[in-house]
């Protein structure tokens, strides 16, 4: 057998592991229908920011990537428009993270940091969507319904992080 | 209720920020979609062919032969709606009125539709 030249650092396992979790919570979300479709609580996000924020970034970006392609890859939507969506707004939050990366924990907490992410998720994908998929104005009309929920959601996520957060810090 | 007053408490300043600025956004994003521009003119096509341009500031009844039979469509100072279709749902009709750029109203088995434009055209159509 030829030893293996990739040496398998912990970093690796913690990656799978995180990013097996995320997985399977954007494919709970997908199976699990939403009222309004397009809306989504977005709740594999909660795992990027607790990688991000329990580790470094760069695993979070790992996490969030792998999370983007394998939940494709099972749900059938590889390089379709709803990937390239996915995609996009992935990339844009996790470049506005990257602003408020190393924050000040008596400026900000989560909460803040989960909602810049959540905003910059949707503006992310209205770019792509207006540039690219549906180039109509129109869609414009839909923002402030995605904007609302992103609020709502990005509150909610940003506050169960924290919550996971704070429960490992005590064990 | 308790716990919820206390994930308040634990908010920080920069936090109130973000809160209020996505607010603002919010708020400005609704002012943006409820005083959509009206239009001038309507534009009316069979297929992807335009049948014509005409100006919304009439009270006229146009009526327009489709696929299946004959569309009655209404002009009246500013905004337009279906009143006629030779298809059994009529979901054109319940569309109501249209009187803002960019809306429109699709008839498909009679393969007609109509949209308001402005001044003049920014896009065709919907390429996706």
């Amino acid at each position: 057998m030829t030893p293996s030249i990739i040496k398998i650092v912990d970093e690796d396992h913690q990656i799978a592991k995180l990013s097996a979790i995320a997985v399977a919570l954007s494919l709970i979300e997908f199976f699990f229908p939403s009222p309004i479709p397009g809306i989504k609580p977005g709740i594999a996000n909660i795992i990027i920011l607790y990688s991000i924020f329990k580790f470094n970034y760069s695993i979070g970006i790992w996490v969030s990537l792998i999370r983007v392609f394998v939940t494709s890859i099972i749900i059938g939507t590889f390089l379709s428009p709803t990937f390239f969506l996915s995609l996009s707004g992935a990339m844009f939050s996790l470049l506005s993270i990257l602003i408020f990366k190393n924050y000040n924990k008596n400026h900000f907490s989560l909460i803040g940091i989960s909602l810049v992410a959540s905003l910059a998720h949707i503006i992310g994908q209205f770019i792509v969507v207006r540039i690219w998929i549906i180039p109509h104005n129109g869609i414009l009309y839909l923002l402030p319904l995605f904007l609302i929920s992103s609020f709502i959601f990005g509150i909610v996520n940003g506050a169960i992080t924290q919550k996971l957060l704070t429960l490992n810090v005590k064990k | 209720m308790q716990k919820i007053l206390l994930l308040i408490r634990d908010f920080k300043p920069g936090d109130w920020i973000i809160i209020i600025f996505f607010l603002f956004f919010i708020l400005m994003t609704i002012k943006f979609f409820l005083n959509f521009p009206n239009g001038q003119y309507l534009k009316i096509q069979k297929n992807s062919e335009v049948l014509g341009i005409y100006s919304l500031n009439q009270q006229n009844i146009k009526i327009i032969k489709g696929q299946r039979g004959v569309s009655e469509i209404v002009i009246n100072n500013g905004k337009v709606r279906f009143t006629k279709a030779p298809c059994k749902k009529q979901y054109c009709i319940h569309q109501g009125w249209i009187s803002k750029i960019n809306q429109m109203i699709v008839c498909i088995p009679n393969q007609i539709s109509i949209s308001i434009i402005g001044d003049k055209e920014t896009h065709d159509s919907i390429n996706y």
